[in-house]
């Protein structure tokens, strides 16, 4: 496998693209190349990005996403383009596919769309995973997965990352080939002799007595233990609902839902997108009936613990499938995945995820990541059977080797 | 007991103990059974009571977080915005070029002072309107749109600017007569900072900031951060203005001594280029004129040893002053030949080391008749053991006999000369002074050149070429001394000159 990774932080989209692509062709040691992931921060992900990159790297497959910032092994970088560039051995197959207007189509049938692409052409060989990058501002982006797992497999290792901006909540895209998109979804799905190991963390805490939802459907939440949703909050805080609304943003990456999943180490959170009137709350995410759930509450300290933890798990997973121990010495890469929530909470330390995920992984496995509105993954616990699920203020690593 | 009624009795009343047995244990057991379920009950209720203290544990955590959370993302904005002041601080303070001023404010810098968009427009006195110097975060056109909005309400922002104080979104009441909805709308922002840019001369302007993220609301802290910045500003600008007129003085003196330099090279070449023509001329003139005085002095020789006959007494007195008159012009011939070929470096000098006392002595003697004629006192004063001197031994007697004849010539009787000698600063110096009549002031300034005989008395009645001192002065300098004279009319005349110490 040949792996390499080119970085600009050009101002200029077009210059950017070049660039960015010029260094990952030189890092690379090979003619074949079968993909290329990239990421973007939103001041540079412009149709002239995606053209120039596609026309570059002569028209190798692209899927990728915008986001609030952009992760490699060089650290964080608010303003700045990541291309990974591929190249797979032998006995390893690859199809890309992605979905548009979802809105239009809804999440579930987008979902539906998505997956039967993907799996057009790959119905007779050993699937390992899809991993998918879909707009961060799609309402309802339980349905989407549900969808594509209809299609995939409800237990078939699925994990994506939501596209996000610069936490203004405008506009987020998705990349695929040269083009670039927002309302719309792009993915692979990989199989054969391909290994991975996926770390999925974040490191909030539950606090406070147990709720219950008591009346819910989608992603809104309108009754917790028989009272108005945003009692919950009004009562912790000590903010009536207009404060609240003002404030929203901050508390609800500070102080997200979290909803019990019995046999899972960590809840399962939900950030709070809006407030309404009527005291109900509409989430980043689904919620169930009664679900029993715990205000949250999360630390710098936490959220670093959560990173060790995620690499640590992704490294043991991938590593574990590996049968002799020299193997080792084969190359891997990652991706990340990460929320806006833990950029916003870690600012200026957020460089040190990079620190601990480089140590984790190892100084020579390239990593290329996002900063995401939402990450989906599966759950670990047997009784979930590793059905993916939309998870918020997560850190994901995804690791591969082959 | 063989009575069946006693039996029946007995099992009755069996059955009634065992009837009353039942009932008491029945009793007793709903007694314990009650009190287990009040224990639970307890239980339970406590259990209840601490989940409630806990969830109101939980309330004070979540509160104290949130409001340290406030604290600490304000602070941490704060000394963010601090840390970019400074760093903008310190490249603005250097820079001293106009157009470079506003190229430190980058978007990275803004970004960390909590803004994404800037303008900077400042006012064009001569073109009466107002011009952008820094647009970040705008297109081009929207850069036309905010030119045009301020063009048309430029009145306000000339007030704005007048007033010297910076005006924000938030602060900004509502009788002010900037609309700060239009504005907002304009310069597509959801807060703001408008800070006036007052260098003390020169053009004045305003900074515009702003960021169209909803969360952030504009502080008093802002606005006082963004008035430094404009204050930093308008100093730079100030700053440059001063170093550009310093600049360009400098540079025109520079231009100037430049042209001056040129002058006087050009002017020294054509000097020299007329000395040299001088004494080119002065030679070959004087070599022209030796070969006919030859023939004179000879004629008249010949004709005064009365070879070619006797002559009459008039005749020969006549032809004795024929005679005397050759020789003086030879003297100045001869004199001048000497002159122009120090000049031209011609002169072959033999420089080697010399004792000064020995050619002060010879001198001294062979004066010293003249001196005893018109009864002057000749004094040698040497101090100590004079080192040796380098030179060209005849040319430097040349000199003694010169300014030593000199002194005579101009000293009454009853008069003194002194010479003096003595070591200064790695040459010797030597002094020849007299008693006699001096020598204006205004004639000191041409006493070298040549044929300048002062105007006085002594001049009169005593013959003289006028080419002693200049000849004595090419001499010195052809030795890399220095001569000069200090006098006063009536008192008596100094000359001195210095010469190199042997190495």
């Amino acid at each position: 496998m040949y792996i390499s990774v080119g970085l600009s932080t050009e101002k200029d989209p077009a210059m950017a693209a070049k660039e960015a692509a010029r260094l990952a062709i030189s890092n690379m040691h090979t003619e074949k190349t079968d993909l290329a992931i990239v990421f973007s921060s939103i001041d540079l992900a412009y149709p002239v990005t995606l053209k120039m990159l596609s026309s570059s790297l002569a028209h190798t497959p692209i899927i990728g996403a915008s986001g609030a910032a952009i992760i490699t092994n060089q650290g964080v970088f608010k303003h700045g383009l990541a291309v990974m560039l591929l190249s797979f051995p032998t006995g390893v197959s690859l199809n890309t596919a992605y979905t548009k207007d979802i809105k239009a189509k809804t999440s579930l049938n987008a979902g539906r769309e998505l997956g039967n692409k993907l799996l057009s052409g790959f119905r007779d060989m050993r699937r390992v995973i899809s991993v998918i990058f879909s707009d961060g501002l799609m309402d309802d982006g339980s349905n989407f997965i549900y969808g594509l797992q209809e299609r995939l497999g409800k237990s078939f290792p699925l994990a994506g990352a939501s596209a996000s901006d610069n936490m203004r909540f405008t506009r987020t895209y998705t990349f695929f080939n040269q083009e670039i998109f927002s309302d719309g979804s792009s993915g692979m799905i990989l199989g054969g002799r391909l290994n991975f190991g996926l770390g999925i963390k974040h490191g909030w805490n539950a606090l406070g007595k147990p709720r219950i939802v008591t009346k819910a459907a989608g992603n809104i939440v309108y009754e917790i233990d028989d009272r108005p949703a945003v009692k919950i909050y009004e009562g912790y805080l000590n903010r009536n609902i207009l404060e609240l609304k003002k404030e929203l943003k901050r508390i609800s990456v500070l102080y997200p839902i979290g909803i019990y999943l019995s046999g899972e180490e960590e809840y399962l959170l939900r950030n709070i997108l809006s407030i309404e009137d009527d005291g109900s709350m509409r989430l980043h995410g689904n919620i169930a009936e009664g679900s029993s759930i715990r205000l949250m509450i999360g630390t710098k300290e936490s959220c670093l613990n959560a990173t060790q933890q995620a690499t640590e798990e992704a490294k043991k997973a991938l590593y574990g499938q590996i049968a002799p121990l020299e193997k080792r010495k084969q190359r891997n890469f990652a991706l990340v995945f990460n929320s806006t929530s833990r950029y916003m909470l870690l600012k200026k330390d957020s460089d040190k995820e990079v620190d601990i995920i480089k140590e984790g992984l190892g100084s020579e496995t390239p990593f290329i990541g996002l900063y995401t509105y939402g990450e989906q993954a599966p759950l670990q616990a047997v009784s979930y059977q590793g059905q993916a699920y939309f998870h918020n203020q997560t850190i994901a690593i995804l690791a591969f080797g082959g | 007991m063989d009575n069946p009624e006693v039996i029946l009795n007995i099992i009755t009343g069996s059955l009634k103990l065992i009837n009353i047995l039942a009932i008491a244990g029945m009793a007793i057991g709903l007694f314990f059974t009650i009190n287990k379920s009040r224990e639970l009950q307890k239980k339970s209720d406590k259990l209840t009571r601490s989940l409630e203290e806990m969830d109101g544990q939980a309330k004070l955590i979540v509160r104290t977080d949130m409001e340290l959370n406030k604290t600490q993302e304000e602070l941490d904005k704060k000394i963010s915005g601090l840390y970019a002041l400074q760093r903008l601080s310190r490249s603005l303070s250097t820079t001293l070029e106009e157009g470079q001023i506003f190229r430190r404010i980058t978007a990275s810098c803004l970004e960390e002072l909590g803004f994404e968009k800037a303008c900077v427009l400042l006012w064009h006195e001569k073109e009466n309107k107002f011009i952008i110097h820094l647009s970040i975060g705008y297109l081009e056109n929207e850069g036309h749109i905010i030119k045009s909005f301020i063009d048309s309400e430029q009145d306000k922002y000339l007030d704005l600017i007048k007033k010297e104080r910076a005006i924000s979104s938030t602060l900004l009441q509502q009788d002010s007569q900037i609309d700060k909805n239009k504005l907002s709308h304009i310069f597509k922002v959801n807060s703001f900072v408008i800070s006036p840019i007052l260098p003390k001369e020169g053009k004045k302007g305003f900074l515009f900031v702003g960021t169209d993220n909803l969360d952030v609301a504009v502080t008093a802290g802002d606005e006082e951060l963004i008035t430094i910045l404009t204050n930093q500003v308008g100093q730079a600008i100030e700053n440059a203005r001063l170093f550009e007129t310093t600049w360009k003085a400098q540079q025109e003196l520079e231009k100037k001594v430049e042209e001056r330099t040129h002058e006087l090279t050009l002017a020294l070449e054509e000097v020299k280029k007329n000395s040299k023509r001088k004494t080119d001329f002065i030679s070959s003139v004087s070599h022209e004129l030796r070969t006919p005085l030859t023939s004179i002095k000879g004629y008249a020789a010949i004709l005064l040893e009365e070879k070619l006959g006797k002559l009459p007494a008039p005749v020969k007195e006549r032809l004795a002053k024929i005679n005397l008159h050759s020789d003086e012009l030879v003297q100045m011939v001869n004199g001048l030949l000497d002159i122009a070929r120090i000049e031209s470096g011609r002169a072959v000098m033999k420089m080697e080391a010399q004792d000064l006392k020995d050619i002060v002595d010879k001198t001294a003697d062979l004066i010293m008749i003249q001196c005893k004629n018109k009864n002057v006192e000749l004094v040698t004063d040497l101090k100590g053991k004079l080192p040796a001197v380098t030179g060209d031994r005849t040319q430097l007697e040349r000199v003694f006999i010169n300014l030593l004849g000199n002194a005579v010539k101009f000293t009454p009787e009853k008069g003194k000369i002194t010479i003096r000698a003595q070591v200064k600063n790695n040459e010797v110096q030597v002094d020849i002074s007299d008693t006699g009549i001096g020598i204006p002031p205004d004639a000191l300034q041409s006493l070298f050149q040549e044929f300048y005989r002062v105007d006085n008395d002594v001049n009169q009645q005593v013959k003289g070429t006028g080419l002693g001192l200049s000849l004595v002065k090419h001499i010195i300098e052809a030795h890399k001394g220095k001569i000069w004279i200090e006098s006063s009319l009536g008192k008596g005349s100094t000359f001195s000159f210095t010469l190199p110490l042997m190495k």
